[in-house]
């Protein structure tokens, strides 16, 4: 939040509006009609801001690239525009939490199939591996503000199986989503655009069974050459991040997080170089972890993907390769 | 033995309550249905979902313009 409000204060031309909250725009006339040095701000046109869950979409490109261990394959094929079906296969390690430092690994392998079917409008991907678990989600644009998603994970055994279903409408300069979910998880949210670069959020959740609840604050401020945000939350939790896209192809990021229940605190450097033929992300942790993922393209339709990752602190070492075949 | 007076509110009383108690139980099973039917609803509705998501995404594709065939679903290439 510190850097959001830093930010906002050096924001250019137009005055920031006298005593505004975060819910409602400030007064039209006035605004549009007082001339600025550079350009006028029209403060009824604002652009509609990221949906809530993407608000630290850029840092989490960069510096939550998945690497794996051990070897992956994923083969997909498209039968047409929207409708394809995908393989994997995937051979590596499982860690089981153990105490003390040490670490245990189990071998492990899986197989998943997934079939994906993409239209405008409907958005259909589910994926059920060798074990049985299915993992689906559904995007249904029901009005052209309203969409419902549903995300879930069905297991053989009772009793673990997750879902939620989350509604969102989007508004002219803001959204909003409503969120049910099993265990008697209820969550709401709200975005909304305040400048033209910046906006500001809040959720609230309620957890039935374990009686829980927590209120969150969230501010984006984007540009053209970076974005930074802020979250806090009742949990606990504060995570700052900055994402500066030094040219077309790099971009680097930073991000900070302290949870206060656990008095955790990480701080991740990352970069991410994207180029023709290969995609390069890597970051640095305070954790002693270092880890890169390489994502090349040797051909049309074929990827080679290399993935390492070194705790120096548990010493723990993952390396990982994989091909992916197919569009 | 026949008729004690101090009998007769008893079971007035005692059908009174055995009525209150009807009454209530009745509510309460209807409470108890509907908590019934909707565990019922739920648990159909996770193994429909866990068993008829991936089929259903496979017909709805299938269905999907321009038509791909039996053979190009099954096929490896």
């Amino acid at each position: 939040m510190g850097s959001a409000a830093s930010h906002s204060a050096r924001l250019p031309p137009p005055p920031p509006p006298p005593a505004f909250d975060a819910a409602t725009p400030p007064k039209p006339q006035e605004e549009a009609g007082k001339p600025a040095a550079e350009e006028k701000v029209d403060y009824m046109n604002l652009p509609c801001p990221v949906p809530y869950e993407e608000v630290q979409r850029e840092a989490f490109m960069s510096l939550k690239a998945e690497v794996f261990e051990g070897m992956r394959l994923d083969y997909t094929k498209m039968l047409n525009q929207s409708f394809g079906l995908t393989h994997s296969v995937s051979m590596g390690a499982v860690e089981i939490p153990a105490q003390g430092s040490d670490v245990i690994k189990i071998p492990h392998g899986t197989y998943e199939f997934g079939a994906n079917f993409l239209d405008p409008k409907l958005v259909l991907i589910g994926r059920l591996s060798q074990d049985g678990r299915v993992n689906a989600r559904v995007k249904c644009d029901l009005t052209e503000n309203l969409a419902l998603k549903i995300n879930a994970q069905m297991t053989s055994e009772p009793g673990y199986s997750q879902g939620m279903f989350n509604f969102d409408y989007k508004g002219k300069d803001y959204r909003s989503q409503f969120q049910v979910g099993n265990n008697e998880f209820y969550g709401a949210n709200y975005i909304q655009s305040v400048t033209k670069h910046l906006s500001l959020g809040t959720e609230a959740f309620w957890v039935g069974q374990q009686r829980k609840s927590g209120v969150g604050l969230v501010a984006r401020y984007d540009t053209k050459n970076f974005v930074a945000t802020g979250q806090i939350a009742t949990t606990g939790m504060v995570a700052l991040s900055y994402v500066q896209k030094v040219s077309d192809k790099v971009s680097l990021a930073s991000d900070f997080m302290y949870n206060q229940m656990s008095k955790d605190v990480t701080a991740t450097f990352g970069y991410d170089y994207m180029l023709r033929q290969c995609r390069l992300r890597g970051k640095l942790d305070t954790n002693g972890v270092v880890s890169a993922l390489l994502e090349e393209r040797l051909a049309p339709g074929v990827t080679l993907l290399l993935s390492a990752e070194i705790d120096h602190w548990k010493k723990d070492y993952k390396f990982g390769y994989g091909v992916g075949i197919g569009e | 033995m026949a008729s004690r007076p101090s009998l007769k509110p008893k079971p007035k009383g005692g059908k009174k309550s055995s009525s209150a108690a009807d009454e209530e139980s009745t509510s309460a099973t209807a409470v108890r249905l509907v908590k019934e039917w909707t565990t019922w609803t739920m648990k159909t509705t996770k193994v429909v979902a866990h068993y008829g998501f991936i089929p259903l995404i496979i017909v709805v594709g299938m269905n999907s313009e321009p038509k791909p065939t039996i053979a190009q679903l099954l096929s490896p290439f």
